[in-house]
């Protein structure tokens, strides 16, 4: 300033002086107001009592003297009566000097730009959140959606497993099933002795044959196109020439029966083999879907009932056929002819003795 | 006359002077308006054995940490931390304010509150993480200046911390 001409000091002077509204306090060692002066009633604070403590007129002072960092600037302070200051407080011997230097408008200003830049950046950050949250909810909607097709493909096997596909394809359009067959072929097949076997061997070796013979009964399903319609104890049913008829259905269950009998003789469960009974019959037959809740495709008709008869009726061994069966092979297939026999239920039957 | 300095420290609109309205002024708005400098604000409150005035600094919440100024917080005799439940990052930002401020003038008391509990479907913050600060002994509120839920508990919490 003091390279300044007079003239031009005083009017930076008044300037300075009347833009910022100046007002001063001095503050003395006991942290009394000692003097004051300046705008001090643009501050709202004209009725600051000299002689009386500084911080208790003052709230913003508490805790602020003696402060070891003098000169000290805070800036923007917002008084209780809405000004906002530049306060200053800077030392002179024991005293403090305290000035008020108005910041309002510039406070006022910097608040605008603020405003704006925080909320982009809120903004910004909700996006943010908001694109986080759409990702995590697309990808559990992905998983989910995976485990649904993971389990429908379960329940498809399931199916599957229990009926023949095409049935289960009409079961699920929600079709009902009662097809008539004019021409298949029924086999049964049962173990020799297995009740009492099962007596002796114990439970574990039980369900080891048990596993072994259906295990086989449903790889021969496969390999003859046959399909396996249930098991009872050790008894198993399969018949050829449905869902889709087909020609050679006894032909098919002709070899069935060979490759079924000789697997069974070829495994021994405690050093002895499995003997099988098994019987064969062929004409027509009702097939259907019975049970709501858990399906069971069964067949029905006199044909099922006599060719569960020939087997019973069959030797250790023996693959028996009926008269309809041997006629439907030719002579391709070796047979023996039985003597007629009563079966129950039916009356006199012709059968025959399928050879190896 | 019994009167302490308390500054509150957090990110940008993690809701500062929105608890100081609520708790000196029982009011809130959702208008969000940014704090430049520092508002100051006093509130009695009456505690079993005495009655103290805390005078509420309602200090800038910057975008920048480094841009706090520490020299606001000289005098002070305790702390108001907040952050945004909905926003994790102000933890942080909460945490870093004040070891700069303990560095300055030494540790002081302090309550931690997580504000903005009422956005509880927007909420950002683990259990987890504040049962962890829980465990180092801290004071920790979930309020809301909206709703003013806990407000009134985390500084009369503070306001007998700092009469001790």
């Amino acid at each position: 300033m003091h390279g300044l001409p007079r003239e031009v000091r005083s009017w930076i002077f008044n300037f300075f002086y009347r833009e910022h509204s100046v007002a001063y306090l001095k503050i003395d060692a006991e942290l009394c107001i000692a003097a004051k002066g300046g705008n001090l009633k643009h501050y709202g604070l004209s009725s600051l009592r000299t002689g009386k403590p500084v911080a208790d007129q003052l709230e913003f002072m508490e805790g602020l003297l003696p402060c070891p960092e003098l000169p000290f600037h805070m800036a923007m302070v917002e008084l209780p009566g809405g000004r906002v200051a530049d306060l200053h407080l800077f030392a002179d011997n024991d005293c403090v000097w305290l000035l008020f230097l108005d910041a309002t408008a510039e406070r006022d200003n910097r608040q605008r730009l603020q405003q704006k830049a925080y909320e982009m950046t809120l903004l910004q950050e909700r996006e943010r959140q908001l694109n986080e949250k759409l990702r995590s909810t697309n990808e559990a909607l992905r998983e989910s959606q995976e485990g649904l097709s993971r389990e429908y493909q379960r329940a498809e096997t399931l199916l599957l497993n229990i009926l023949p596909a095409s049935i289960a394809e009409r079961l699920k359009a929600h079709e009902q099933i009662a097809d008539n067959h004019a021409e298949v072929s029924v086999l049964f097949a049962d173990i020799v002795g297995f009740t009492e076997r099962a007596r002796s061997v114990g439970a574990v070796t039980t369900l080891a044959i048990l596993n072994y013979f259906f295990k086989v009964a449903d790889q021969l399903s496969e390999r003859y196109g046959c399909e396996k319609i249930k098991t009872i104890g050790d008894c198993v049913m399969v018949v050829a020439g449905l869902p889709a008829a087909r020609s050679d259905h006894a032909e098919a269950l002709a070899h069935y029966a060979l490759e079924l009998r000789e697997a069974g003789m070829r495994e021994r469960f405690a050093g002895v083999p499995l003997r099988l009974r098994i019987g064969i019959h062929s004409g027509p037959i009702v097939a259907g879907v019975i049970g709501k809740k858990r399906f069971a495709y069964d067949l029905w008709g006199d044909t099922v009932n006599l060719a569960s008869r020939i087997q019973t009726s069959a030797e250790p061994d023996e693959i028996r056929i009926s008269d309809a069966t041997h006629t439907l092979l030719g002579p391709d297939f070796a047979c023996d002819p039985l003597e007629e026999t009563e079966l129950r239920g039916t009356g006199r039957v012709r059968m025959w003795r399928l050879r190896a | 006359m019994l009167q302490k300095k308390i500054c509150m420290l957090g990110g940008f609109a993690v809701g500062k002077t929105s608890l100081v309205r609520r708790f000196v002024q029982s009011i809130f708005s959702e208008t969000y308006l940014t704090t430049v400098g520092v508002k100051i604000d006093k509130k009695s409150v009456v505690l079993p054995d005495k009655t103290v005035d805390l005078i509420l600094w309602d200090l800038a919440g910057e975008d920048d940490i480094g841009s706090f100024r520490v020299s606001y917080v000289r005098g002070a005799t305790g702390l108001v931390l907040v952050v945004d439940g909905t926003r994790a990052a102000t933890l942080a930002v909460a945490l870093t304010l004040r070891e700069r401020v303990e560095a300055e003038f030494g540790p002081m008391p302090f309550v931690l509150l997580f504000n903005k509990s009422d956005l509880a479907d927007r909420w950002a913050i683990p259990d987890s993480d504040i049962d962890g600060l829980r465990q180092l002994g801290w004071q920790i509120y979930l309020t809301s200046a909206l709703s003013g839920e806990c407000v009134d508990d985390a500084f009369r919490q503070l306001a007998s911390m700092v009469t001790e």
